[in-house]
């Protein structure tokens, strides 16, 4: 495998690991301040990418960039206060039969309205083209089709490689949300109470916070990132009903990889599954099974996950 | 009429004066029968120790008074300062003035010592600064930037109660505070209770020390087996052997 290969594998890894970041860290964030295993987590990013087709051919991109993450913030709220408030204190095996029957009841509704197949997502302009990459001593030709493309020098490159926009844009965004995440419950009142609520939400109660009303947010948060991952991650995974479904089990493993509740850990399963997954596509019989792999190796070695702490939801 | 009748009745009868009442509670974890109809009051500004053998349904007591989500109050009333906590869930108990200090100290893991007081004062009704904390816990000052649980057990304590008092309290229920701890902490810790009762704040003690609380005390409930098997002058309890050996076992 040449310097290029092995750049190209660790692009894709990064973009592929992502979009499981973004899914899997709302998914984390929900199980780990609420402890619900939440099968429609899948179906807030089909919700996501159908409102950012929607939106994005109406009104424009920008609009859906802005539009969709907050409509599933509204979404995230109703949906925890309509239906999963209720099963805080049922078993797991309720939550999940309730939130797997949503996502179905929402995949059927965008078949019914949209249809089963894929429908083309509107990208700007600005977002078709190609990243040129280029090394020491590369001559890029003096043509239009080179000179407007964006160029990244990278001193150990051979010669030149071209990689699509949007997915480099779809890791800077991802980086970004995942940073602003971090930011959030890292630096402000508001994320101490949640990380907080996270290990032991019933002393957060005998402190006189109102966690459940926290929670409710934090679930329209975890909505919100899903939002994100839909209006910049649909162009990559497709606009069908079912992408929810596929997304799903990939994002679970990365919650439990990483470590339950664990969001370093979320970030850095996903980033080690999207590399595991990236690097073993030469050998496709591999890459079905590998992320099962990565899973049964990284639960051997460390039971509680990448990251996981003792005490957290067991 | 038995003593448990007796008691209660007496409870009853001083229904208007006390701070804290707790009228005939009968609280459930799941199906488990664990508080049979107790009813008890506290008079304002005292310390009541709160004694009984394992297994008797003090820390039981202390939850349902606080509101806890579990166990269940199924039947009866409890009066704070008017206020019916047996409405109130455990945020909103907290919020009219009741600070449980858990037997297990429940400080919030990764998170430092600072935060696990910057998260008491984040709903309405707080009591004494972080500043003011640290003043009354200088060693908790020295410590303020590391994890909380690299503590020593009498650090987490002092930081238990001291998370408390960052509330406005008026009632503190102290579950256990002795537990584990050396003479000297414990000797620390009666001192911060006593600096708690000169501020005026009501304090309910449950501790398996029976006689290091009692000497504390100015009041005593006997707990034995879900229901109030005494009620009086802790002094009283400190003189009648008996009493002592029947259900306390010292």
């Amino acid at each position: 495998m040449s310097v290029n290969d092995v750049f190209l594998q660790l692009v894709t890894g990064l973009q592929l690991g992502a979009i499981y970041a973004l899914i899997a860290l709302g998914l984390t964030l929900i199980f780990g301040t609420l402890g619900v295993v939440n099968f429609a987590h899948g179906a807030l990013y089909v919700i996501a990418i159908y409102a950012a087709v929607v939106i994005g051919g109406q009104i424009g991109f920008w609009a859906a960039v802005i539009l969709v993450p907050l409509l599933l913030f509204v979404v995230g709220i109703l949906m925890e206060r309509g239906i999963i408030q209720y099963f805080y204190d049922r078993p797991h095996t309720d939550q999940i039969l309730v939130t797997f029957g949503l996502a179905l009841v929402i995949e059927e509704g965008a078949k019914a309205i949209f249809g089963a197949n894929n429908i083309p997502y509107p990208i700007p302009d600005w977002g078709t083209g190609q990243m040129l990459f280029y090394g020491t001593g590369a001559t890029i030709p003096g043509v239009p089709r080179f000179e407007e493309m964006p160029q990244v020098w990278m001193p150990f490159i051979e010669g030149m490689l071209f990689y699509p926009s949007w997915r480099i844009i779809l890791i800077a965004v991802s980086f970004l949300a995942i940073g602003g995440l971090f930011a959030l419950l890292q630096f402000t009142r508001f994320g101490l109470v949640v990380r907080a609520g996270m290990r032991d939400s019933e002393m957060l109660r005998f402190l006189g916070i109102n966690i459940t009303a926290r929670f409710a947010i934090v679930f329209g948060l975890g909505a919100l990132i899903a939002g994100i991952a839909g209006v910049f991650g649909g162009p990559i995974t497709q606009v069908t009903p079912d992408v929810g479904m596929h997304l799903l089990v990939p994002s679970f493993l990365v919650v439990v990889i990483g470590g339950m509740g664990s969001l370093p850990g979320a970030l850095l399963s996903a980033m080690l599954l999207g590399m595991a997954l990236s690097f073993s596509a030469e050998y496709s019989a591999v890459q079905q099974i590998v992320i099962y792999l990565v899973a049964v190796v990284v639960l051997l070695v460390r039971p509680r996950g990448l990251m996981g702490k003792k005490g957290v939801l067991e | 009429m038995s003593a448990t009748a007796e008691n209660a009745a007496a409870a009853g009868a001083g229904q208007n004066q006390a701070f804290l009442s707790c009228r005939d509670m009968h609280a459930y974890y799941g199906e488990s029968y664990i508080v049979q109809g107790m009813s008890f009051d506290v008079p304002e500004g005292g310390i009541m120790a709160l004694l009984g053998r394992n297994g008797a349904g003090k820390t039981t007591t202390l939850r349902t008074i606080a509101r806890a989500h579990e166990p269940t109050l199924k039947q009866g009333e409890i009066w704070l300062a008017g206020q019916p906590l047996h409405k109130m869930n455990a945020n909103k108990a907290a919020r009219a003035g009741v600070q449980l200090v858990p037997e297990d100290r429940r400080i919030i893991p990764g998170i430092t010592v600072e935060e696990n007081l910057i998260v008491a004062q984040v709903a309405p009704g707080t009591g004494w600064s972080i500043e003011e904390v640290y003043e009354h816990f200088p060693r908790l000052a020295e410590r303020r930037r590391q994890d909380a649980v690299t503590l020593s057990g009498g650090e987490q304590q002092m930081l238990a109660v001291a998370r408390a008092m960052a509330r406005e309290v008026k009632l503190l229920l102290l579950d256990e505070p002795y537990e584990g701890l050396a003479p000297q902490i414990v000797q620390e810790i009666e001192r911060i209770v006593e600096h708690v009762k000169s501020l005026g704040i009501t304090t309910v003690m449950v501790e398996q020390n029976a006689i290091a609380a009692l000497r504390l005390a100015d009041t005593a409930v006997i707990v034995d087996m879900g229901e109030v098997a005494y009620q009086g002058d802790a002094q009283e309890v400190l003189d009648n052997k008996e009493l002592r050996e029947e259900y306390l076992a010292v």
